[in-house]
C-alpha cells in the first residue's frame, strides 16, 4: 500500500514541475500576499484629507487648526474660502472632514461663562476614516476644554490629569497593529490555501477525464485520497512554515508560546480544512465550481472566525454556530500561541473542540469522497 | 475585427457555460451571496463586550460605579475577580476583552475630587473590542465624575457651559448615523464584481488545459477577437450581476441609491470590461486552472479587498502601495459606486475614474493581445 501511495504522490508531483507557476505561488505567493497586506493592514489611518473654514482668523482658531494637524490623523488642512467649497470637495469625495470655525471662536473661549460651537462636517461615504477623524478632532477639543476649565476654575492641571484613568495594554504593549492582524491573516491564509488546493484535486482529474483511469488502476480509494492528500498538505505545511517565518521577521510579530505545540497544532488543522476541500473537490465537476464553492465555504468561515468581527456581538445562534467553525479555534491558538504565550493549559478548549470537528469532519470526508469515488 | 468572428467565439462560450447550469448559476450568485455575508459579517455592531472587574475598593462609589459602566447593552460583566493573577488567566483565554481595576481608595478621592483611581487593562490582541471599552468607560468616568464635580463647582460660581467651553455641532454627509454598512455594501460590490475576472481567466487556462486553445488559434479568428469573444460572455453574466446587487443593496440592506442608474450601469459595465480584461491577462500567462486560482487571488481578490480603498483610506497607504492602488481598476470603480450610491454625484465628479478604469482596461487588452501570440508560437 504503502508504495502505491508513494506512486501517486510521485505522480502529483510531476504534474506540479510541469506546472512549476503552482507550486511557486503556493509557497512564495502566500508569503508575498501576506507582506503586502500586512503592509497595507498594519498602519493606524493617518494622512486623511480634511478642510478648515476659519471664519475666527484668531490666535486660538490657528492654534487649533495646528493641533489638528499635529495628530497625525490628518493631512496639512486645505482652507476653504466658504462653506460652498467644503460641500463641493466632500461631494468629489476630496476631503475626508471639514470643521468650521466660527467668528466669536476665540471671543466665547476668552469669556468665563462662554462656549463656542465648532460645526464639524464628516464625510459618510466612508465611514471608517469618518469615525477616525471624529475621534481625532474630539481628542484634540478635549484637551483644549481640560485647559480652559482648568484655568477658568483656576485649577492645577496635575489635578486635572489625575482624572484620566491609566490604560494598560496587555499582549501588545507597543500597540503595534501588526500584532493583531498579522497572525490573523496568517491562519487564515493557511486556511484558504489549503481548502482550494484541496478543492481542486480530485476535480482537476475528474474535470480532464483522468480520474476514470485512476480508478481503473490498482489504487483502493482510500489509497488515492491519502496520494491525493499528501503533496497538498506538504505544500500547505512549508507554505505556513515560510509565512510564519515571514510574520516574525518582517513584522516582528512574537513567537511567546511553545513553536513545536503551534506547528503540531498547524499540521492538525490543516488535515481538517483538508478534509472539507476533498468533500468540495468531489461535489464539483470542475475546476472553476469548486473555486466558487471554497469562495463560498471560505468567506463564511471568516465571517465566524472573529477577526472580522467580536463573535460576542453576535446574535446567540451565530455564536454558537462559531464554535463549529474550525477555522475560529484556529484562530484563537494562533494567537495565543504567538501573543499570550499560552500553552495547553489554556488551550485546551479550542484544541479539543479542534480535534473532535477533526474527527467528525475527516470521517465524513472519508466516507463521502468514498463513495464518490466509487 | 470581424463581429461574426467575435460572436463565434462567444457562441460558443455561451454554450459551454449554459451546458453546465451549476457553473453558470454560480458565477451568477456568488457575488451575490458573498456581498450579503460580508455586508452582515463586516459590521456587526460591537456590544456585549465581556469585561471582568477587579475593585479593591468595595464601596458605594464604586458598586455604583461599575453598575454604570455595565448598565447597557455595550460591555458585560463577565465577572468579579478578587486578584491580578485571576484577571490574567481570563485575558489569556480571551474569555474577556478589558479588565478594570479599581483601587482601594477610589471612593475616597472620588468624593475629595482628587481623581480618579482607576486602571483599565485591555487585549492587546483583539484592540477593537479592548478599545471600544476604554472609550465607553472612559465616557462613563467623566459622565461620573462631572455628576459629582457639579455641586462643587456649581458654589464657585460656574455655569454648565463653563465647564464645556468647545460644543462640537456634528454634521454628516451622505450616511446620517455613520452606519457602516451604508458605505461599505457600496465598495464591497465594486470587490465581488471582480470575481468574473477570475472566471474569465479560468475559462482560457481551460482552454489550455485541454488542448482547446490551439484548435482555436489555427481558425480564423484573430487574437482580439478571440480576446472580446471569451469576454463578451462573462460581460454578460457580470451585467446581470450589474441588476442584481443593487436590487439587493436598496431592498434588502436598505442601502440609499443617490445617483443615476443608467450611468451607474454603463460605468459597471467599463468596470467589467476593465477587470475581465485583466483576467485574460491572468489567462494568457499561465496553462492551467490552479495557477490561474492563484494568480487571480494574488491580483485581484486580495488587493481588491485591502487595497482599494474599501476598509483602508487609500490616503494613508506607504507612496508605493498607493501608487500599486491607483493601478488597480477596482480602486477607481469603487469611488464611483460610492459617488453614485451615496454622494448622488455625477459624471462632473466621476469622469476621471471613468477615464481610469477604461485606460486600465485598454493597457490589459493591448498587454493580452501582445502577449498571447507569443505564449503560442
Amino acid at each position: 500500500m504503502l508504495s502505491k501511495i508513494w506512486s501517486l504522490i510521485v505522480k502529483e508531483f510531476i504534474h506540479l514541475r510541469a506546472d512549476w507557476w503552482l507550486p511557486a505561488f503556493m509557497l512564495l505567493g502566500g508569503v508575498s500576499e501576506l507582506l503586502l497586506v500586512g503592509w497595507a493592514t498594519s498602519r493606524p489611518i493617518t494622512n486623511l484629507p480634511f478642510m478648515v473654514l476659519d471664519h475666527d482668523r484668531s490666535r486660538a482658531s490657528r492654534e487649533l487648526i495646528l493641533d489638528l494637524e499635529n495628530t497625525g490623523t490628518f493631512q496639512r488642512a486645505v482652507l476653504a474660502p466658504d462653506l460652498e467649497a467644503v460641500r463641493e470637495a466632500m461631494d468629489r469625495g476630496e476631503v475626508n472632514a471639514a470643521v468650521v470655525i466660527p467668528e466669536d471662536f476665540s471671543e466665547a473661549l476668552n469669556d468665563p461663562q462662554g462656549r463656542a460651537t465648532l460645526p464639524v462636517f464628516l464625510n459618510g461615504a466612508e465611514s471608517i476614516p469618518a469615525n477616525t477623524a471624529l475621534r481625532a478632532v474630539e481628542g484634540v477639543t478635549r484637551e483644549i476644554d481640560e485647559d480652559i476649565i482648568a484655568s477658568r476654575l483656576s485649577l492645577p492641571q496635575e489635578r486635572w490629569e489625575s482624572f484620566d484613568p491609566s490604560l494598560r495594554v496587555w499582549f501588545n504593549e507597543s500597540l503595534s497593529e501588526a500584532l493583531y492582524t498579522t497572525p490573523a491573516e496568517l491562519a487564515l491564509m493557511l486556511e484558504f490555501t489549503v481548502l482550494l488546493f484541496a478543492a481542486l484535486s480530485f476535480a482537476r482529474e475528474r474535470e480532464l477525464g483522468t480520474l476514470e483511469q485512476l480508478l481503473v488502476m490498482p489504487f483502493s480509494t482510500l489509497e488515492l485520497i491519502v496520494g491525493k492528500s499528501i503533496p497538498v498538505a506538504l505544500i500547505g505545511f512549508a507554505d505556513f512554515l515560510l509565512m510564519l517565518a515571514m510574520v516574525h521577521f518582517a513584522f516582528s510579530v512574537p513567537v511567546r508560546g511553545s513553536l513545536a505545540l503551534l506547528l503540531v497544532l498547524a499540521l492538525g488543522y490543516l488535515f481538517v480544512e483538508l478534509s472539507k476541500g476533498l468533500v468540495i473537490s468531489v461535489i464539483a465537476r470542475t475546476q472553476h465550481q469548486a473555486f466558487l464553492l471554497v469562495m463560498l465555504v471560505g468567506m463564511a468561515d471568516f465571517m465566524f472566525t472573529g477577526y472580522a468581527a467580536p463573535v460576542e456581538s453576535m446574535p446567540e445562534a451565530l455564536q454558537l454556530f462559531a464554535n463549529l467553525v474550525p477555522a475560529h479555534h484556529w484562530l484563537e491558538i494562533v494567537r495565543g500561541i504567538l501573543l499570550k504565550g499560552a500553552g495547553m493549559e489554556v488551550l485546551w478548549p479550542h484544541v479539543a473542540a479542534l480535534a473532535v470537528l477533526g474527527a467528525v469532519i475527516g470521517a465524513f470526508s472519508l466516507r463521502f469522497v468514498r463513495r464518490a469515488l466509487n | 475585427m470581424s463581429p461574426r468572428h467575435v460572436w463565434a467565439v462567444t457562441r460558443k462560450e455561451i454554450a459551454h457555460i449554459l451546458r453546465d447550469r451549476m457553473t453558470f448559476s454560480l458565477v451568477l450568485l456568488v457575488p451575490v451571496v458573498l456581498l450579503l455575508l460580508m455586508a452582515y459579517a463586516l459590521t456587526v455592531e460591537l456590544q456585549h463586550i465581556p469585561i471582568v472587574v477587579l475593585d479593591r475598593d468595595r464601596s458605594a462609589v464604586s458598586r455604583a460605579f461599575v453598575q454604570g459602566i455595565t448598565a447597557g447593552d455595550d460591555l458585560d460583566l463577565y465577572a468579579q475577580v478578587e486578584a491580578m493573577d485571576e484577571i490574567e488567566s481570563l485575558l489569556v483565554r480571551g474569555e474577556v476583552k478589558a479588565a478594570v481595576v479599581i483601587a482601594p481608595d477610589f471612593g475616597r478621592q472620588l468624593r475629595g475630587l482628587q481623581g480618579i483611581p482607576l486602571q483599565v487593562i485591555i487585549d492587546g490582541t483583539e484592540p477593537e473590542s479592548g478599545w471600544f471599552a476604554v472609550d465607553h468607560i472612559i465616557q462613563r468616568a467623566e459622565a461620573f465624575v462631572l455628576e459629582r464635580l457639579t455641586p462643587e463647582l456649581r458654589s464657585r460660581g460656574a455655569s454648565a457651559a463653563a465647564l464645556e467651553p468647545i460644543e462640537l455641532r456634528l454634521r454628516t454627509w451622505y450616511n446620517p448615523g455613520l452606519e457602516p454598512r451604508v458605505d461599505l455594501v457600496p465598495g464591497l460590490i465594486s470587490l465581488v464584481m471582480g470575481l468574473p475576472a477570475i472566471s474569465v481567466a479560468l475559462a482560457l487556462a481551460h482552454e489550455r488545459e485541454h488542448g482547446t486553445l490551439e484548435q482555436l488559434m489555427v481558425t480564423p479568428v484573430s487574437r482580439l477577437e478571440l480576446i472580446v469573444g471569451k469576454m463578451l460572455p462573462y460581460l454578460f453574466v457580470g451585467l446581470g450581476d450589474v441588476l442584481l446587487l443593487p436590487a439587493v443593496a436598496r431592498l434588502w440592506l436598505d442601502v440609499p441609491f443617490h445617483g443615476s442608474f443608467p450611468l451607474f450601469f454603463v460605468l459597471s459595465a467599463v468596470f467589467l470590461f476593465s477587470i475581465l480584461s485583466l483576467g485574460i491577462v491572468l489567462g494568457v500567462f499561465i496553462r492551467t486552472q490552479a495557477a490561474a486560482l492563484a494568480l487571480g487571488f494574488l491580483i485581484i481578490l486580495f488587493p481588491g479587498f485591502f487595497l482599494t480603498g474599501i476598509f483602508f483610506p487609500i490616503a494613508s497607504m506607504p507612496e508605493v502601495v498607493r501608487l500599486e492602488a491607483l493601478a488597480l481598476p477596482g480602486t477607481h470603480y469603487a469611488i464611483i459606486t460610492r459617488g453614485l450610491f451615496l454622494t448622488g454625484v455625477g459624471m462632473d465628479v466621476l469622469w476621471p475614474y471613468a477615464v481610469m478604469t477604461f485606460g486600465l482596461g485598454l493597457v490589459f487588452t493591448v498587454v493580452a493581445a501582445l502577449f498571447f501570440r507569443k505564449r503560442l508560437d
